[in-house]
């Protein structure tokens, strides 16, 4: 039965609050309690087994967070130069919750699905609104807890009690801005396109998002001049655009304390823009609910044929139901959006990190000294797509269609996530490889392009190897979204280092003669051999493997 | 019969981007009444009903409820109103009592009256073993029946219910059909959309005909059929919507079903 969450009770502290702001608030709890107790009810198989796993699976995920919230325990430190270090630890930080964000939370925000069941109630459509993103807020605090905690206690330790005091509230801030800043931008979005189009769009600021948060922190890196192991700090006007760094002056204050104009300046905002920010959007609450709407509309246009896919088809698979599968996954692939959502910020960042660590080396050394050592390696970022990617070929959002595919008469089953990866291969990597691979050549002359050829076999590769790791089922875009986070952190962090496998691989390769075409016919083997077994063509094999 | 207006339509327009759903529709429905609401598929019924629920905005003309006028916005009004939407949509992962506990407290019932209440009628709908169990693993008709109960535990005025019979037995269409006489003698309104016209045809004393967005036949089933020189309201319906053609598509269709099955080589 229902029970009571630690969170609502919390919560209940702030029910004048909430009330102020025209928002029912006992309808606002019975509404959280109840998407509380359905989050607990996931469990990740859609055949009931007997055995399933209660329980909510995202508190089962959090430590590959605290893991990861170990990265800013260096920064604490390092000295006592706050504006400095705590805008890098606020950077990180704003960087972990808006990518959680953004790739998870962001359907929970734009959700429609339950309009039928809760908005025929009466309920006031602000006490809906707010249902939705203090469910994320939850959410988020327990992630930025997760994240922050070990941190806090060795600030704590190294620099006091004033030090993790300033260190919460700025968190409690931070935290404000970052969901609510999110919000905004989607609301800012909803408002001037509607349809597909939308959904297209808000893909867009999506990547863009991420893909900004990365740039963003490497300006933040520049804004300081580290002269003579000193890292001094000079105030520019551009820097009240930069989040982390309102977070940082706090810190000055606090502790040192300088108060100077631009310290002050940049505190306040840290404060003021997160309060705005919630005015603005209980203002606007309204106006979201309704262009919601617009997401289910669709305007729908007779698309062309897409003779590109066919030729790829043909070129890459090996029956014709290799290729069904393959055309079937470009679509999905194209029109499923809440896989774009998922993967497109990931294919952003793939397609940036390469020349942030290129543009990184251009601060010492020249281009032409770049190009003829061994930096183009850095291209290995892009395929650190790969293991998310492939993970998330698993899901679909319309996942009860796929007993079509059982029902069928496929009589090779294994043709099925063979031709779905070889339309990953061609859909997603092979033009974010492309294209890095262009400005890669102008950078390192021709002479890369063997390099380049051993990058891209390694990347399918690894592919395949990540599918045999991850995925190994039958058909793909058959499971639930719902379970998109709740798969083994930890073997995800493992799959990026099977980037690393080829990277060393690689490196290695660059020391012998002719190792490049060494290497290239080393993975030109490993792909023929390997497919072959994973994928096999005869039926008997693969009927094996079904459940 | 001179009774209490329940809900009226004024003139209503509504528009998707350049396509006009409702082509200004203009009803009025009286306490006690079982409409039945009928159309082609896309003649905009579930958008009128939408509409009234307070799902959709953007519309033009004059939508009152209970002599309010749902614009304004205060959703108190659907506090009268029960509603079974189409899909069976629902929360799957709760259990059936948790599901209806939770919609009768979202209509301001008390915890345990909705508890004491939701138990008592799923008992009435044989459903008291699986009172525990989730709409996840219900059939499609155990979840009909949950759903019906669902817009029935706080005792509505106003009942929309659209296709509410899909997925159910034959004993259970006739409780159904039973049920909705006996509130509606009780001078409840139940508005009701359904495609299956023998049913349309038995329950409602009303029935309104949307073509294309907008009312084209409008009064009980004997005064349609004055308007028709056919039978049953099936016919009715085929003749007011202009359809005669229903021999020669199934022709057609079958014989492009038939056409090269033969040397498909799968």
């Amino acid at each position: 039965m229902m029970q009571t969450f630690k969170s609502l009770q919390f919560l209940r502290l702030f029910k004048g609050l909430f009330e102020k702001f025209g928002i029912d608030y006992d309808a606002l709890q019975k509404i959280l309690s109840i998407k509380l107790t359905m989050d607990q009810r996931r469990v990740p198989t859609i055949f009931n087994d007997s055995k399933k796993k209660e329980g909510n699976h995202f508190f089962k995920s959090l430590w590959i967070y605290a893991l990861y919230g170990l990265i800013l325990i260096p920064f604490l430190l390092l000295g006592t130069n706050y504006v400095f270090q705590m805008s890098l630890v606020f950077g990180l930080i704003i960087f972990i919750i808006m990518t959680s964000m953004i790739s998870d939370f962001s359907t929970v925000l734009l959700d429609v699905r339950d309009k039928n069941i809760l908005n025929t109630k009466p309920i006031n459509g602000r006490t809906i609104n707010a249902a939705k993103i203090v469910h994320v807020m939850i959410y988020m605090t327990v992630i930025t807890g997760a994240f922050v905690t070990v941190p806090l206690i060795v600030g704590l330790v190294r620099h006091g009690i004033v030090f993790s005091i300033v260190f919460f509230i700025d968190l409690v801030f931070t935290l404000l801005f970052v969901v609510v800043l999110t919000a905004l931008i989607y609301l800012f979005v909803l408002r001037f396109f509607d349809g597909e189009r939308l959904k297209d769009i808000i893909n867009y600021v999506q990547i863009m998002l991420s893909v900004g948060i990365i740039v963003g922190y490497q300006i933040l890196i520049r804004s300081f001049n580290v002269v003579d192991f000193d890292i001094v700090y000079s105030f520019s006007w551009w820097h009240v655009f930069i989040p982390p760094l309102w977070y940082g002056a706090t810190f000055e204050l606090a502790m040192h304390p300088i108060f100077t104009g631009p310290f002050i300046s940049l505190a306040l905002l840290g404060f003021i823009i997160p309060v705005i920010a919630i005015f603005l959007y209980a203002r606007l609450m309204p106006s979201f609910e309704r262009n919601l709407e617009k997401l289910l509309s669709d305007s729908g246009k007779k698309r062309k044929s897409n003779w590109l896919a066919n030729l790829w088809a043909a070129l890459t698979c090996r029956s014709k139901e290799e290729r069904l599968f393959f055309r079937f996954a470009m679509t999905m692939m194209k029109k499923e959006r809440e896989f774009k959502l998922k993967t497109y910020p990931g294919i952003g960042i793939a397609l940036v990190f390469p020349f942030i660590f290129i543009y990184t080396e251009l601060s010492e050394r020249s281009l032409a000294d770049i190009s003829t050592g061994r930096t183009f390696l850095f291209i290995y970022f892009c395929n650190l797509l790969i293991p998310v990617t492939v993970h998330m070929l698993k899901f679909s959002g319309s996942y009860k269609g796929s007993w079509l595919l059982k029902a069928a008469p496929i009589k090779n089953r294994s043709a099925a996530y063979s031709g779905t990866l070889k339309a990953f291969l061609v859909k997603l990597y092979l033009p974010v490889f492309l294209l890095l691979s262009v400005v890669f050549t102008w950078i390192y002359t021709l002479n890369v392009i063997p390099e380049l050829i051993a990058v891209l076999l390694g990347g399918i590769l690894q592919t395949l190897v990540t599918y045999k790791i991850i995925n190994n089922e039958t058909y793909p875009f058959s499971n639930s979204f719902e379970f998109a986070q709740e798969t083994d952190g930890f073997k995800m962090f493992l799959l990026s280092i099977v980037t690393l496998v080829f990277v060393i691989t690689h490196l290695i390769s660059t020391f012998i003669n002719y190792g490049a075409y060494i290497y290239i016919a080393v993975l030109l083997i490993f792909i023929f051999v390997g497919w072959r077994i994973v994928f096999p063509t005869t039926t008997g094999a693969a009927n094996n493997k079904l459940i | 019969m001179e009774s209490e207006k329940v809900l009226s339509l004024t003139d209503l327009t509504m528009n998707y981007g350049p396509k006009r759903v409702l082509n200004g529709v203009d009803l009025d429905v009286f306490k006690g009444q079982i409409i039945g609401y009928i159309g082609p598929n896309g003649a905009g019924k579930s958008t009128t009903v939408k509409i009234m629920l307070g799902l959709i905005d953007g519309f033009e003309g004059k939508v009152e409820i209970f002599g309010c006028d749902i614009s304004e916005g205060n959703p108190d009004y659907k506090r009268r109103i029960g509603y079974v939407p189409e899909n069976a949509e629902a929360y799957d992962t709760l259990t059936a009592l948790e599901y209806l506990q939770f919609t009768g407290e979202l209509y301001g019932m008390d915890n345990s009256d909705a508890k004491e209440k939701a138990l008592r009628l799923l008992n009435e709908f044989d459903l008291e073993d699986v009172a525990h169990k989730r709409l996840s693993s219900f059939s499609k008709g155990m979840k009909q029946k949950t759903l019906i109960i669902s817009s029935l535990l706080h005792d509505p005025d106003l009942l929309f219910l659209d296709e509410p019979l899909s997925g159910l037995d034959a004993n259970s269409i006739m409780i159904i059909q039973e049920l909705l006489a006996q509130l509606a003698a009780q001078g409840k309104t139940i508005f009701y959309s359904s495609h299956i016209m023998d049913l349309v045809e038995k329950i409602s004393n009303r029935i309104v005909l949307l073509v294309e967005g907008k009312v084209v036949a409008d009064g009980s089933f004997t005064e349609l059929q004055a308007l028709s020189e056919k039978g049953t309201l099936s016919d009715i319906f085929n003749q007011l919507t202009g359809f005669t053609e229903n021999k020669t598509i199934a022709e057609r269709v079958v014989s492009i079903v038939g056409e090269g099955s033969h040397d498909a080589d799968l």
